[in-house]
């Protein structure tokens, strides 16, 4: 049977209350946006200056942007090299809020999986030790959202955060940490597991509602038994989550007063939508720390890729941009931060119609807390075989993962002190702060 | 511990008065020949079936009890394949649009009544290895090709693994889906270079894996790390051997121009014409002109490797660089323990012992006759392994989690779902189930071999692919889809369409009254026996708790018994 709702919520309060980690009543969402199969980071974001638009063009060749097609960025301070740029035409949307004055949204150039800063050189003489397995999907996403490339586990940054923030909400029972695209590495912590709602919210086992009472207490008595072997134990332990926070979840989000905001009809608008009702419900749910996540596919582009690309890259510009508005209208612009990841860029040479798998990539930050308007880091030079190249193309990060994490994490609310615990390599980087955020 | 000699007492009675059969291996075990490979029980029986089959019936537990393993296992090598193309171009024939939905209902169709069961369990395996999907790329508008490649799978489950590797690396389904589809020789001029899509993926995810194991399947490890099985070179290598493969019965009027290999056409005839897509059909051809022949090519390279340092070298035509490259894989020492990992995973068990992934590796690399891939004889070392047969102690954590898909199809199997026409329109399981077949997300699979949840298992060690797509979400959906299978949709139900796949629930009506001989059964049917005294308990108390005064009580429990256990941890934990 259920525990009331606020039955459990005072219990836990009180539970957790010795244990609370900083802050007082302020909310701050962190929101993955997970770019599956590689995105091309150097056809998102293209130099329009002659010279470095002449490097992309030719590396390029026909699958190169025309440059009148670029959608001209306006930064408030040059990027380090003094190139001007432009987004892909497929991302009005973002163009604009790059542009606009207090622009919520920041580029983060050529960021990857690094042990150490790596030049060409090293790479090349192998003096400096490079992540296990690049340039496979598998392992490079796991590399990218654990943020530590050498380490041994699946466990995700964002989990280490929660391991950490965790207690800060009053909400003991409903995980810090929500997916809405499923299974991932990110969200993955040692205490804290993630949650996973669908699009349309939480789902209900249907055969055993309150009305069917022997029904119910025989399905939980089977679930709730002390099972013999460690898989029974764990599927009983995600039916028993399931239940539980179903009942939680949908009853805060049928009490939501909708957004006004609308969210384009498409796989990312729909998940971001479920996340701004998640977080317009954050009162009723009693959760200060959140970390969401949300995913789309078709990055992979070895073929049609300027059709395949543009298709991914508008439906990311239209979804980023409805939920920065929502975000907006719920006046928490401020507290929350979203952001891309991708597992690689991919190769400047190209392969006929598409192009391979390559390493460092280009990134977008989104939010009121986010210094806008500016592109971070070194954009790398497009050439071929030139100085950036690890080889075919293959652009080794000026920026690693590590330091663009922990540039969000600060503001998030790690101390300094603690930076090590969550991203224990960043010392190897010259900065743990790319400045970014505010 | 169970109760059993309490269940058998009151089982026997009842079997006494009521002269029903009843499927009690334990009144029947003394009646049976036995073979002395097994299997000895009913239960044994039931596990073996579970194991390679899309689920067992009683009619199946009683022959293979009666015939024996060798038997059964032999008759199964002997049954022709159920084609998905055959049954889609019925369907074409007959005037009905052919969809992907229909390449579904085929198989579906082959899953549930299809005679040939192992060979359909194992090319579901095989479509968890060479992975094509419906879900992206040119292949998902062509439905019936899709069923051809499926096809493949299917007609080469006993066959040969490198014969296997080379249709699906021909297969243009295969071609389009990893881009290996119209690859060329690099152009210094326009910058372009060989695409390292298929080259990448046929080592990482069909054949080899990305580290070295030893001949159990374990990752050779040098200071601690596992050891790649290649690098980039080897991945540009072999991207140099995939290029120069265009359609089938290409147009080469003018001595292979370039418009002649980038405009050449699927068919002879332009669509909507028959035969417009027939090269869809036809494994791709080369074209010496678009293959990178003069460079030489970085392989595989390992200490039994028979290209000198794994480099093949310049000058080989585009089939000729194709078997070659295809050799220097197969016969890479990872291939065994990389192919009989999968397969157990996929049949038996998440987390075999080294030795049991050793002595099928053993088993693909030599037949017993010196024959190196054989996947019947890896498959026959699958299933009659010691480790297979033997019902693991629930402490040592064996087993795996059922694929969504195979809940459904063991509901359906067991109790002899059926539409009034035949046919299983089952077009969409994979929204409600998460999975169906060819409808993966990406290459990768539904889940990664290796993926752990977070948690007790992670922390013991344990992998549990299965559980990447079992999410609170879909927990519940799949819950809430076996109890629309169940509770709604049964023969006779007055709301069902005649088109409807519905459980026949009749013929189980009479044990329905007997709570002991209804789970016992189900017990059998669903869990193998396997059942605890605590959930058996659990179960027969609820049901003797239910009303039985009609047809619709009796049906009531029959779907609460089913359901219950379907959804339970005991259940959905395979041992």
């Amino acid at each position: 049977m259920f525990t009331s709702f606020a039955g459990k919520l005072s219990l836990a309060h009180a539970a957790a209350t010795s244990s609370r980690r900083l802050l007082g009543g302020d909310y701050r969402a962190l929101v993955c946006v997970y770019l599956y199969g590689g995105n091309d980071g150097f056809n998102m974001l293209v130099p329009k200056s002659t010279a470095e638009y002449n490097q992309y063009a030719t590396s390029r060749g026909a699958l190169a942007l025309p440059s009148a097609s670029l959608l001209s960025l306006n930064p408030s301070v040059a990027p380090i090299g003094g190139a001007s740029f432009g987004l892909n035409p497929a991302m009005p949307l973002l163009r604009g809020l790059f542009n606009q004055t207090q622009s919520p949204l920041a580029i983060a150039a050529n960021v990857g999986p690094l042990l150490y800063p790596t030049t060409k050189a090293q790479y090349e003489a192998e003096t400096v030790p490079v992540p296990k397995q690049l340039f496979s999907h598998s392992d490079q996403s796991v590399t990218w959202l654990q943020t530590q490339a050498d380490a041994l586990d699946r466990r995700g940054w964002g989990g280490r955060l929660a391991d950490m923030f965790h207690t800060s909400n009053t909400n003991q029972q409903l995980s810090m940490n929500i997916s809405i695209d499923g299974e991932n590495v990110f969200q993955a912590g040692d205490d804290v597991v993630p949650y996973f709602v669908g699009e349309d919210g939480a789902r209900g086992i249907d055969a055993v509602p309150v009305w069917r009472p022997d029904r119910r207490a025989a399905f939980i008595a089977l679930r709730d038994a002390a099972h013999g072997n460690a898989l029974q134990r764990q599927y009983a332990t995600v039916v028993r989550r399931s239940m539980d926070n179903e009942v939680m979840v949908t009853e805060a989000l049928d009490g939501e007063s909708a957004l006004s905001t609308a969210f384009p009809d498409t796989r990312l608008g729909r998940q971001l939508r479920m996340i701004a009702r998640l977080i317009n419900v954050r009162g009723s749910l009693q959760m200060q720390r959140q970390i969401f996540y949300v995913g789309l596919g078709g990055f992979d582009t070895h073929d049609n890729q300027l059709s395949d690309q543009a298709d991914g890259l508008a439906e990311l510009d239209a979804a980023l941009a409805a939920f920065h508005a929502a975000t907006v209208e719920m006046s928490v612009d401020n507290a929350v931060t979203t952001f891309t990841a991708s597992e690689f860029g991919r190769t400047t040479s190209v392969n006929g119609d598409g192009t391979d798998h390559g390493w460092g990539s280009h990134h977008l930050i989104m939010g009121g807390a986010v210094n806008g308007r500016r592109i971070y880091g070194t954009p790398p030079n497009l050439t071929v075989e030139g100085p950036d190249d690890a080889g075919w193309g293959q652009v080794i990060p000026t920026t690693s993962v590590d330091q663009y994490a922990a540039t969000i994490a600060r503001w998030y609310g790690v101390p300094p002190g603690d930076m090590s615990t969550v991203f224990p390599n960043i010392g190897r980087f010259a900065s743990a702060d790319l400045g970014f955020m505010s | 511990m169970k109760i059993l000699i309490c269940r058998l007492a009151l089982a026997a009675t009842i079997l006494v008065f009521s002269g029903l059969a009843w499927a009690g291996d334990h009144v029947f075990d003394a009646g049976f020949d036995d073979h002395t490979e097994g299997p000895h029980s009913d239960a044994e029986a039931a596990r073996f079936l579970t194991q390679s089959t899309f689920g067992p019936t009683l009619g199946e537990i009683s022959r293979l009890r009666a015939i024996g393993y060798n038997a059964w296992l032999a008759d199964q090598v002997s049954q022709p394949a159920s084609h998905e193309r055959e049954y889609m171009e019925n369907q074409e024939a007959a005037g009905l649009e052919v969809y992907q939905s229909a390449r579904q209902e085929a198989w579906w169709q082959a899953a549930i009544a299809g005679p040939d069961q192992l060979r359909q369990r194992v090319a579901f395996a095989l479509s968890e290895l060479f992975v094509v999907s419906d879900q992206s790329g040119d292949g998902s508008g062509q439905p019936i090709a899709m069923g051809n490649y499926y096809d493949l799978l299917t007609d080469n489950a006993f066959g040969n693994y490198r014969s296997l590797l080379e249709q699906v690396t021909l297969n243009p389904i295969m071609g389009n889906y990893l881009s290996m589809f119209k690859n060329q020789k690099p152009d210094p001029d326009t910058n372009i270079r060989p695409d390292e899509n298929y080259a990448r993926e046929v080592m990482q995810l069909f054949s080899v894996g990305l580290v070295q194991l030893d001949a159990n399947g374990t990752a050779v490890l040098a200071g601690g790390q596992p050891v790649p099985t290649y690098n980039q070179e080897t991945i540009r290598g072999f991207a140099h051997v995939f290029t120069g493969w265009n359609w089938a019965n290409c147009p080469r009027d003018n001595g292979g121009l370039w418009w002649e290999w980038e405009y050449c056409p699927s068919g002879p005839v332009e669509w909507p014409n028959p035969g417009w897509n027939a090269s869809w059909f036809l494994p791709m051809e080369p074209w010496e002109s678009y293959h990178a022949s003069a460079e030489d090519k970085q392989l595989l390279n390992y200490p039994a490797a028979s290209l000198p340092g794994g480099m093949l070298l310049g000058g080989g035509t585009a089939a000729s660089d194709l078997g070659a490259a295809l050799d220097n894989i197969f016969n890479h020492p990872n291939v065994g323990p990389f192919i009989a990992r999968h397969l157990i995973k996929r049949l038996v068990s998440s987390n075999p012992s080294p030795a049991y992934i050793g002595r099928v590796a053993a088993v693909f690399a030599n037949n017993g006759i010196g024959v190196r891939g054989d996947l019947g004889a890896t498959i026959r070392a699958v299933l009659m392994d010691s480790e297979a047969r033997q019902l693991p102690s629930l402490a040592s954590n064996r087993g795996k989690l059922r694929e969504p898909l195979l809940r459904q199809t063991h509901l359906w199997r067991a109790m002899d779902a059926s539409a009034n026409d035949g046919r299983f329109r089952e077009w969409n399981a994979d929204y409600y189930l998460g999975q169906a077949a060819l409808r993966s997300p990406t290459v990768f699979n539904f889940f990664l071999p290796d993926y752990s949840p977070p948690g007790e298992l992670y922390s013991l060690g344990l992998s549990a692919p299965e559980f990447q797509i079992t999410t609170d979400t879909s927990v519940a959906g799949i819950s809430n889809a076996l109890d629309s299978k169940t509770f709604w949709y049964w023969r006779g139900n007055p709301w069902m369409d005649p088109e409807d796949v519905v459980i026949e629930l009749d013929s189980e009506l009479p044990f329905a009254t007997d709570p002991v001989r209804l789970i016992d059964r189900y017990d059998l049917l669903f869990m193998s026996r396997t059942m605890s005294a605590a959930m058996f308990n659990t179960l027969v108390n609820y049901v003797q708790g239910m009303p039985n005064v009609d047809t619709e009580d009796r049906r009531e429990r029959v779907q609460d018994a089913i359901w219950l256990i379907q959804t339970s941890s005991e259940y959905v934990i395979e041992r």
